[in-house]
């Protein structure tokens, strides 16, 4: 599955097992996405939060 | 049974959980609880008999377990065992309380007296955030003039505790690692030295550290299952140090990460995690 990336226009490859909730990174610009839907093979991606003060173990 | 795995991260260890699970003949859900809304009072949400709470936010995590624990569902790890470890001074005092081995700790409720606290303590010290993780804000202290630039620094911060409060803990003359061990329940299901990077003295598999695994003397073993009892016990990560004067436990961590330990041990870290769940969900 293929999908754009919003910051820099580069193709994304997205895996086809993907699941909703999962991550993935632009090649070429490094932002991240969350897969946000999944349907008859296309997939919707959103930016993914940013790394919070209170992240962590 | 049904177990479901609340994240807001779906990582590696997340997807390696819910596989796990499912190897076990369980109806294993993943979660997403960035979607999730609830009204008080709700009904028993139909998330199965037990929830594995893997949200990588601190109050994310805690504020959806103290709903769910409201509506009556089990959740590992519970409410009050997430407050004690997501706070350094609340694991600091359960640790102590218990007689469990851990670093000198100070707490200080102004500059003044963090000042105060580090002439006690001595120098170098480590002034530590309360809450936060990964090594993040952890700074060893070697002078006086280095503590009253970071008192600068965190007069400027947002969070009121850390801007005004401060935890100071003894710098622990430890070989460049220390103990990562994981805890389902009375079981140490793994035991790793996580190893330094060149020029970091923190040991976090979040800044680079590397697990090797090894095996725990009866004293670590003990040490271990006493800092996950102290804390109210669960899946826990106890960290510790191994200076020359015997074992320390500086940390419990509530929604332990171990993709760093399982890529040095052979056992199936997810399984036995999934295992321990099982277990809560028929108690």
């Amino acid at each position: 599955m293929n999908a754009s990336c919003t910051e820099c226009g580069a193709t994304l490859a997205v895996p086809n097992d993907a699941i909703v909730g999962e991550l993935v990174s632009c090649k070429d610009c490094s932002q991240e996405y969350e897969v946000a839907e999944i349907s008859n093979g296309n997939v919707l991606l959103k930016p993914a939060e940013q790394v919070g003060e209170d992240w962590g173990e | 049974m049904k177990v479901s795995i609340t994240f807001d991260r779906l990582r590696w260890e997340e997807k390696a959980l819910s596989e796990a699970a499912k190897a076990a003949g369980l109806e294993a859900s993943l979660v997403d609880s960035k979607g999730l809304i609830f009204e008080v009072p709700m009904k028993h949400p139909d998330l199965g008999e037990v929830v594995l709470q893997r949200c990588i936010s601190h109050y994310r995590s805690s504020t959806l377990t103290l709903m769910l624990e409201g509506t009556g569902l089990k959740v590992i790890n519970s409410y009050d065992v997430a407050e004690t470890c997501s706070n350094k001074l609340a694991t600091s005092i359960a640790l102590a309380n218990a007689k469990v081995p851990t670093p000198r700790t100070f707490l200080a409720l102004t500059s003044e007296a963090a000042e105060e606290a580090a002439e006690r303590l001595g120098y170098p010290f480590v002034l530590k955030p309360f809450t936060g993780s990964w090594g993040r804000m952890v700074t060893v202290v070697r002078d006086r003039n280095t503590l009253q630039s970071l008192i600068e620094y965190k007069e400027e911060l947002a969070n009121p505790q850390e801007q005004h409060m401060y935890y100071l803990q003894e710098f622990v003359r430890r070989p460049p690692r220390d103990i990562r061990a994981i805890v389902a329940g009375d079981d140490i299901v793994a035991c790793v030295h996580r190893i330094a990077p060149p020029g970091e003295w923190r040991t976090n598999v979040a800044r680079g550290a590397v697990s090797k695994a090894f095996k725990p003397d009866v004293e670590l073993k003990e040490i271990i299952l006493k800092a996950a009892d102290a804390v109210g016990g669960g899946i826990l990560g106890v960290d510790a140090m191994e200076p020359e004067s015997g074992y320390l436990v500086h940390e419990v961590n509530n929604t332990v990460e171990f993709k760093g330990a399982q890529s040095a041990v052979d056992t199936d870290i997810p399984a036995q995690l999934i295992k321990y769940v099982s277990q809560v969900a028929r108690r």
